[in-house]
């Protein structure tokens, strides 16, 4: 089982950034923190309370100016060149503030690597520009739909999926039909990748990645679903009628698609267990000052032994979490497949933490975690949502025990 | 059957396709440039291929290789006939890689000269006759 490390094997050259950030990765992350929280902290509140197809291009305008639309486009193609390690870390800082926000920039990216993954350059130089211009451009990755959500995910489960998308060949394009649901950035996106049943292959079995301009005649949105947090992003049903596609936009070939959604995924759970970090340690940082600040019975909150306790073990499980995505979302940028245990791991664990850390800073804050003004009742509404995205933690633990039961001697 | 027939014939056909991608304009600056070595562990038959600006080695390992690749000859003739996806050969495990992942997406669609010439490469060494 090599999922389970032998710690004395790694040397400082494997995991060089567990303990200190690459200088790169460093001014990255000073960028991004300081921005998240001189320009989008002041407008959370806004974001959460505005209506459910409210969407701020004003900041993410500002995104992009940063470099978060390209974070993970080639620098050939004018992007960053990042990977899932500097893409992770710059989502923590987006998610302390706003987890919407972060998933804005993380769903652009999930749209942005089959066209990465595919090593065709012809693909790759018609989209990957398209990122890296003077306007902010935005992606999205269509999997999900009414009667199928898991039994996309899981290939196993492919045969029984319902209700899926089709396409049909005709001649030298294809023609894409059905729909899709809860597509983040669907509303908003240049592009999508989407995912469509070959006709005639049972469940599933055919399921096939198209990148779809969103211009296309036959593309029509649906509602904007009205979400208990993550508002600030834009989940949508996705409409496809009739929608012609050239063939030179499949990716991994007609059926394929199952297998770049498993690449997508183990690359992808890096960052969201990082976004979850980010808003348990958002959740902490305002307990720590809170705790600091409190009076009670004469002393601050921090100084009473059971407050301390439950600071003290907040602590240590955000910097686990974070430990646990540094290490998968390194691994990830270094080997193709990407690993399955670590990611799943990570976004397991840091799921699971952002809720118990926003339920105890919010319980530290007494009636003021409860008050919307104060905005801790926010992050716990923040932390309850990842654990549904990117894998549930249903999904994800059949993820790491198939992981652990697997040999892997490369 | 396997599509090579012996070691030699694979050492003799996966060092012209290399050889022809190092004349390569794009290819040869970009690996030199950015100073990329990729070595090949091929099995059934077992060799290796590493490739930098400098040239091509079988079964050597001048430097340690920014990017190691891992796959049989059967999926390496299958990726460079272009019956086999790359995408789908690297999610069902058929190639294997480690290294920067960024280098990889860097370098891949860089092979593209290597896809166009394998066939005719490939035919005239006689691989995959006997399929």
């Amino acid at each position: 089982m090599t999922q389970l490390a032998d710690p004395a094997a790694l040397t400082l050259a494997d995991v060089p950034t567990l303990t200190a950030l690459p200088g790169e990765i460093l001014a990255l992350r000073n960028t991004v923190r300081a921005w998240a929280r001189e320009r989008l902290a002041p407008e959370v509140r806004r974001l959460d309370e505005d209506d459910a197809a409210a969407f701020d291009w004003g900041l993410v305008r500002e995104g992009h100016d940063l470099g978060l639309t390209r974070l993970v486009v080639p620098k050939q193609f004018g992007g960053l060149g990042q990977g899932e390690f500097g893409v992770a870390v710059a989502l923590e800082e987006l998610a302390a503030v706003d987890a919407g926000f972060a998933l804005i920039f993380g769903a652009t990216m999930l749209g942005q690597a089959p066209v990465l993954l595919s090593g065709d350059p012809r693909l790759q130089a018609r989209f990957l520009p398209l990122f890296c211009g003077d306007h902010p451009v935005l992606a999205c990755n269509a999997i999900t739909e009414d009667q199928a959500g898991c039994d996309l995910l899981i290939p196993e489960n492919a045969q029984f999926a319902r209700g899926v998308m089709r396409a049909r060949r005709e001649g030298e394009h294809y023609v894409l039909d059905g729909s899709k649901k809860f597509i983040t950035n669907g509303k908003v996106a240049t592009y999508a990748t989407v995912f469509a049943n070959i006709e005639g292959q049972p469940g599933a079995t055919g399921l096939t990645c198209f990148v779809v301009m969103l211009d296309r005649p036959g593309i029509t949105l649906g509602e904007v679903a009205d979400k208990m947090s993550y508002r600030s992003c834009l989940g949508t049903e996705m409409h496809f009628e009739h929608v012609v596609v050239p063939e030179e936009n499949v990716v991994g070939g007609e059926g394929g698609g199952v297998y770049v959604n498993i690449q997508q995924m183990n690359m992808a759970r890096a960052a969201v267990a990082a976004i979850s970090t980010g808003v348990a340690r958002g959740a902490l940082e305002q307990a720590i000052e809170w705790a600091g600040d409190r009076v009670q019975g004469g002393v601050p909150l921090r100084e009473h032994q059971f407050t301390a306790r439950k600071l003290a073990e907040m602590s240590a499980k955000v910097d686990a979490a974070r430990m646990l995505y540094l290490k998968a979302a390194h691994l990830a940028d270094n080997a193709i497949p990407a690993p399955a245990y670590e990611p799943a791991v990570a976004k397991l664990f840091a799921d699971q933490v952002a809720i118990e850390v926003a339920t105890e800073a919010m319980g530290l804050m007494g009636a003021r975690g409860y008050l919307r003004d104060h905005g801790m009742e926010k992050r716990l509404r923040d932390a309850l949502g990842a654990r549904i995205y990117e894998g549930t933690p249903e999904v994800l633990a059949l993820a790491v025990t198939e992981a652990i039961y697997t040999d892997d001697d490369f | 059957m396997g599509a090579f027939t012996s070691k030699e014939q694979a050492t003799s056909v996966f060092t012209t396709l290399f050889d022809i991608l190092l004349r390569d304009e794009r290819f040869a600056a970009t690996v030199r440039d950015e100073n990329l070595s990729v070595q090949f562990f091929h099995s059934a038959p077992d060799l290796t291929v590493f490739v930098s600006a400098d040239g091509v080695w079988i079964d050597e390992t001048p430097s340690a290789p920014a990017i190691s690749i891992k796959m049989s000859c059967d999926s390496a003739d299958a990726l460079w006939s272009g019956r086999l996806l790359m995408p789908i050969a690297l999610a069902t495990g058929k190639i294997r890689i480690k290294g920067s992942v960024a280098k990889v997406i860097e370098f891949v669609p860089l092979l593209q000269p290597a896809f166009d010439r394998y066939p005719a490469i490939a035919a005239e060494a006689g691989v995959g006759a006997r399929r």
